[in-house]
């Protein structure tokens, strides 16, 4: 074997590759973007406004493109959001990076071609960007971005809830609407953000901390959720309880006497007579009748028969199976009057475990009463084309807290409402991550509110303004950290405010005699490249992008925050991680330099098949 | 051994609706749909490239699944539209007809993408709050004294399918036989939840449509009419029957993975045959008449069950299986060895053989009133036969839809151009502040509501396919054509009726060609004359529907910048 093939990557194919995938997400970016239509192998057509399906539905072939999509996708399943953010930054700033390289004449003379010494000065800027995010770029939004923000209280999802008429929208109501906007267009944006709040303040743990009832919403949303399809999307609604996805085998019974009690079982109620590897002997049997096949056989109807005997003792009206059961166990449950569900999934019995709060049942000759649920009702339920079983739960210890709800997700088409589910828990996701806070170990605080100190006395010589520096100072050490919760207003502040920022801190960095005299170029390219995102956003209309930008400039100058009601709003961290998760790529891509194309026998198919013939006939001969 | 295989890279399509090979296929598209609809439509065969069965038909749930385009894009629309199909059965080419002319008129206009989505949207708000209310001139309450607007509802449905009944007659025969059926499985004094019955299709080629016919209970099919069949009528007291579910052949199929090693000499085959023939004494100890299985009947078993006098019928099958439980009151047994209960029986109150052509079939009636029915389906051939099928199941289901919502839209291009006179001329009235409620420029506004109204108007004038022209009345804004052949300068003689039948023609009527400018007016509420009863009649609910699932459908449509084939 030779050595195998080598390309040499160069900067503008890595610029190339990033601009490539830019183009198709500009198409659905933004307040005028539209849907991406995509088939998958299996003929399926799927519809979608999310950036990692349309990258991952692109199946791309070079593997710099691969490792980019990669990234968004790890980006976007941690935070739900901004997988088309990524790109267009990712590209603005791999262009900016390209420029500077391009024209940097401080080129070491170590290299000998002019191709490598650009490739080491970008690799050298991304890995200055990348250590400057990491190490500032936290206390620089809390200080300068998060102030022209507010903060989200849980108990936003509460006052909506009684005031139905509260003519201020929630601002919860306004995240989740923002995003969907970006998800699914703006039509169908204020209904669906409408029922996450309904679902997530049914689903509240009054004494738990919102990312608890948000992560375990997050966790259980398969089962929480029911796609109907060939009905508009406006049908979707909340109901009450759960709806496990399968219809009674056995006809229900109409019965008013509640509660409804149900038994949960994991395997075979009819005893398996016969596992494999056991052997049953058959003798002469005119002599010993008790040992011939009928009998054997007979006596497992009869086990089961005291199975259904128990189950009755217990008022037991409804069985719900993970397995397919046999037909005797049906007729049996015909005849005791018990409904029974088969084949329901391990997810949906979980979640009705942890609700109902009874054990299912592994050992069916051991029924007690901790296995035995009570449920308010039990009855059919008739979604689109589909009857499946609803129940809803009695007020247990922990029904007293929460209100159990499932949602009904409606919409024209198959590949409509799965597009929809998954923008309900992206957009769950999202929440989980605003909310969640942000882990730092005990050093990297203490080191953190020292660097806030400084930049907040750098934010107090530009004010200059000795009055209201006390409680600025005050409120800054209460906010140096990101707060969970914290959201701004979209279509674009975050990347103006940040522009700004990062343009002040660089001239501040500059005045001051700093040892590190890049800081200023370093933090100048990345407030560039931030200003890429809204320039997208704006992309219809330049003067709007004016328009936002001045007015997002004069609230920092007068230190005055307008709310403005009817402005969405997204989350400050999950744009936090964003920022940095962009900026690991870069660092990533440019640390490759090279690509091997390795050969395997699956690239030239003809040869395959010849050597898998003669595999085969090798195999053939050791079997003989 | 590797089956790694390299994976292409996927289509990419910037812009579809720029694209002329999607727009064409669109249009080709739009045109074969339009050329099916409504009564006189053009039939379609529909053959595959194998030698399958030709299929003739014109209704949409038959053809739209014929239609796969390799254009996702295509597809995206036909698939929407099935959905609907296979919720509402009806309505179908309506919807696909609106929708495709939604996508074509919005990208006419000019209008940008967002605008129009939103825009459509707000017309699809005016359109269904319209029809929500009492004063809808569109609506009629359906009255379930008289079952002449049900009638004429079921023969809207079936004569809307010209490829299954060609006569006038037959169709309205076949209406009748719909209704009847649909009655029958409306339980008449049951309080609290009412569960609907059945109706068991049973089809028989080669006879004439007339023959069809409905009977309360069911008509089980023998598949070989033994002369061992001895049938009592004993109308006075009902029949006690037993029904199996489980396979009465001697196998033991529940008996687990494990290997079975037989000695010689031990018979398990006479030991199980011993366990069924006890099942057979208790059966006939029980004095059961008739023995029906699922599945299998060992033959030793039925020859003694018939040496009892007992009728005996095996392999019915799982389709049956629900509507006899629910006929007889029967529970099921799948059990060998336990004694069967006393309540498991079912009691029918008669047998009686019935003669179809070549089919003999055996009927069930049922022991009380019943839900359960069977309609009988006689046709010349094959390929009718199944579409009459279809239009059989179609009614019933849009007749069934009438109980949850009790009105029905009038048909013949009525509601279309009603709906479209409506939002013109409710529209025109608010239009500076809906303009600026929707953020968007007046221009924009009028451009996207004459789109939407010509799309509607054009459902209408696609009932029309031998050359005449559609009219819309400037009074009532029903929909009227205009034959072919009719002379100009004495229109007023050609014009009759309108599509619906419910407005006459009269001196002083004014008139206008749906696809001229017409001048905005208020469509006036007709009188409500219960002398004069409409002809064509559309199902609201599937109607309704279908109106949100074109309108959404095309939204969609229009919302699509690129498309990515995954060509794997």
């Amino acid at each position: 074997m030779g050595m195998p093939p080598v390309e040499h990557l160069h900067l503008k194919h890595v610029l190339q590759t990033v601009c490539a995938l830019e183009a198709v997400v500009v198409r659905c970016f933004g307040p005028e973007g539209g849907q991406v239509l995509f088939t998958r192998d299996t003929g399926q057509v799927m519809l979608s406004r999310s950036g990692t399906r349309i990258l991952t539905a692109l199946q791309l072939e070079h593997p710099l493109a691969r490792m980019v999509v990669e990234c968004v996708w790890k980006h976007s399943t941690n935070t739900g959001d901004g997988s088309k953010t990524f790109i267009i930054l990712l590209a603005s700033l791999l262009r900016m990076i390209h420029s500077m390289a391009c024209k940097d004449p401080n080129v070491s003379h170590t290299y000998n071609s002019r191709e490598a010494a650009e490739a080491a000065t970008a690799r050298h800027l991304a890995g200055k960007l990348l250590a400057f995010a990491s190490e500032e770029l936290d206390d620089l939004i809390a200080v300068r971005v998060v102030p022209h923000g507010c903060c989200l209280s849980w108990e936003d999802f509460t006052a909506k809830t009684q005031s139905p008429a509260h003519t201020n929208t929630s601002n919860v109501k306004k995240l989740v609407e923002s995003f969907i906007h970006t998800r699914l267009g703006r039509i169908h944006c204020d209904l669906i953000a409408d029922l996450i709040c309904e679902l997530l303040t049914d689903w509240k743990f009054k004494n738990d901390p919102p990312s608890l009832s948000l992560q375990f919403v997050n966790d259980n949303f398969p089962a929480l959720h029911t796609p109907v399809s060939g009905f508009p999307i406006s049908c979707s609604r909340l109901i009450e309880g759960q709806v496990l996805h399968r219809d009674f085998t056995t006809p229900s019974h109409q019965t008013d006497h509640q509660p409804v009690k149900a038994v949960v079982f994991t395997g075979y109620l009819q005893p398996q007579l016969l596992n494999a590897g056991d052997v049953l002997e058959m003798m002469e049997d005119d002599t010993r009748k008790e040992r011939s096949i009928v009998q054997f056989s007979a006596w497992a109807e009869r086990s089961l028969e005291c199975v259904f005997a128990n189950l009755q003792n217990l008022g037991v009206s409804v069985l719900l199976s993970a397995v397919k059961q046999s037909d005797a166990v049906l007729t049996l449950a015909k005849q005791a009057e018990i409904c029974v569900v088969e084949c329901v999934s391990e997810d949906e019995l979980s979640l009705f475990a942890h609700l109902s709060g009874a054990t299912p049942v592994s050992d069916c000759w051991m029924i007690q009463p901790e296995h035995v649920a009570t449920l308010t009702f039990c009855r059919p339920i008739l979604l689109g084309a589909h009857r499946y079983v609803h129940v809803a739960f009695h007020d247990s210890e922990e029904g007293a807290v929460v209100r159990p709800c499932s949602i009904v997700i409606c919409g024209p088409g198959e590949g409509q409402t799965d597009q929809y589910a998954c923008a309900f828990q992206d957009a769950i996701r999202m929440l989980l991550r605003t909310w969640e806070p942000i882990h730092m170990t005990a050093t990297t605080v203490s080191a953190r509110t020292f660097l806030s100190h400084k930049i907040s006395s750098e934010v107090m010589d530009n004010q200059n303004d000795k009055i209201t520096s006390a409680s600025y100072n005050a409120s800054l050490f209460q906010k140096c950290m990101l707060e969970p919760g914290c959201v701004i207003h979209d279509g674009g502040t975050f990347e103006f405010l940040l522009h700004h920022a990062l343009l002040q801190h660089g001239h501040n960095r500059s005045v001051s005699d700093h040892t590190d005299e890049s800081v200023p170029a370093i933090s100048q390219l990345l407030a560039n490249a931030l200003l890429s995102v809204p320039q997208q956003i704006y992309s219809h209309s330049p003067r709007r992008f004016l328009q936002i930008q001045t007015r997002v400039l004069t609230s920092i100058q007068n230190h005055f925050h307008p709310f403005i009601l009817d402005a969405g709003l997204e989350s400050v961290s999950c744009k936090y991680q964003l920022v940095l998760a962009v900026l690991q790529c870069v660092t990533n891509l440019f640390r490759v330099d090279t690509m091997l194309h390795t050969n395997t026998r699956s690239h030239t198919r003809s040869r395959r098949f010849t050597k898998n013939i003669s595999l085969e006939g090798k195999e053939d001969e050791t079997e003989d | 051994m590797s089956r790694v295989v390299k994976k292409a890279p996927s289509l990419c399509t910037d812009l579809p609706l720029d694209n002329t090979d999607i727009c064409n296929k669109l249009q080709i598209l739009e045109q074969l749909l339009r050329s099916c609809f409504g009564p006189t439509g053009r039939l379609k065969q529909v053959h595959n490239n194998i030698g399958g069965h030709v299929v003739t038909t014109s209704s949409s749930s038959v053809l739209l699944p014929a239609i796969s385009s390799p254009q996702p894009f295509i597809n995206l629309i036909i698939t929407s539209i099935r959905n609907h199909v296979s919720r509402f059965s009806d309505c179908g080419l309506f919807a696909a007809i609106l929708c495709l002319a939604l996508i074509e008129q919005a990208k006419q206009t000019g209008v940008s993408g967002n605008v129009a989505i939103r825009l459509n949207k707000h017309f699809l708000g005016l359109c269904t709050s319209y029809l929500h209310q009492e004063d809808c001139g569109c609506k009629v309450k359906l009255d379930f004294c008289s079952s002449h607007n049900l009638i004429t509802l079921a023969h809207s449905v079936i004569s809307s399918k010209p490829a299954s009944v060609p006569t006038e007659p037959e169709a309205l025969h076949i209406s009748k036989l719909a209704v009847q059926a649909f009655l029958l499985t409306v339980p008449c004094n049951s309080p609290g939840i009412v569960s609907l019955g059945r109706i068991v299709t049973v089809s028989v080629e080669g006879q004439c449509v007339l023959d069809s016919a409905v009977f309360p209970g069911l008509l089980v099919e023998l598949p070989d009419v033994f002369g061992t069949f001895k049938v009592e009528n004993l109308s006075s007291n009902p029949l006690r029957m037993v029904l199996f579910t489980v396979s009465l052949a001697g196998d033991l199929s529940e008996l687990g993975n494990g290997t079975i090693e037989v000695h010689c000499g031990a018979d398990t085959d006479s030991q199980i045959l011993d366990q069924l023939l006890e099942i057979g004494k208790q059966v006939v100890k029980d004095e059961v008449k008739l023995f029906m299985c699922q599945k299998v009947i060992h033959p030793v078993l039925q020859q003694f069950l018939r040496s009892h006098g007992i009728t005996v019928i095996e392999r019915l099958g799982i389709t049956l299986m629900e509507p006899l439980t629910q006929l007889t009151g029967a529970q099921p047994v799948a059990t060998l060895h336990t004694t069967i209960p006393l309540k498991a029986y079912g009691n029918v109150r008669g047998l009686s053989f019935r003669q179809f052509g070549s089919k003999t079939m055996l009927h069930l009636l049922p022991p009380g009133e019943s839900v359960i029915c069977t309609m009988v389906l006689c046709h010349r051939n094959e390929t009718m036969l199944s579409e009459l099928k279809v239009v059989c199941q179609k009614t019933e289901h849009v007749l069934r839809l009438t109980l949850r919502e009790p009105s029905a839209l009038l048909g013949g291009g009525c509601t279309e151009t009603h709906l479209a006179a409506y939002i013109k001329h409710k529209s025109m009235n608010d239009i500076i502040e809906t303009a600026s409620v929707l953020g968007c420029s007046q221009t924009e506004y009028l451009l996207s509501m004459k789109a939407f109204c010509r799309s509607l108007e054009s459902v209408a004038t696609a009932l029309e396919h031998d050359g005449g022209n559609s009219l819309i009345g400037l009074t009532y804004a029903h929909h009227w054509t205009l034959p072919a052949d009719a002379i100009q300068e004495h229109m007023e003689d050609s014009l009759v009726r309108c599509g619906c039948g419910l407005v006459e023609s009269s001196p002083n009527m004014k008139w206008s060609y749906l696809n001229t400018k017409y001048p905005e007016f208020s469509p006036a509420p007709l009188s409500r004359d219960t002398a004069v009863l409409p002809r064509v009649l559309d199902s609201f609910t599937a109607k309704l529907n279908a109106l949100q699932v074109a309108v959404e459908t095309a939204n969609i449509a229009l919302d699509i910048r690129y498309i990515i084939q995954d060509m794997n």
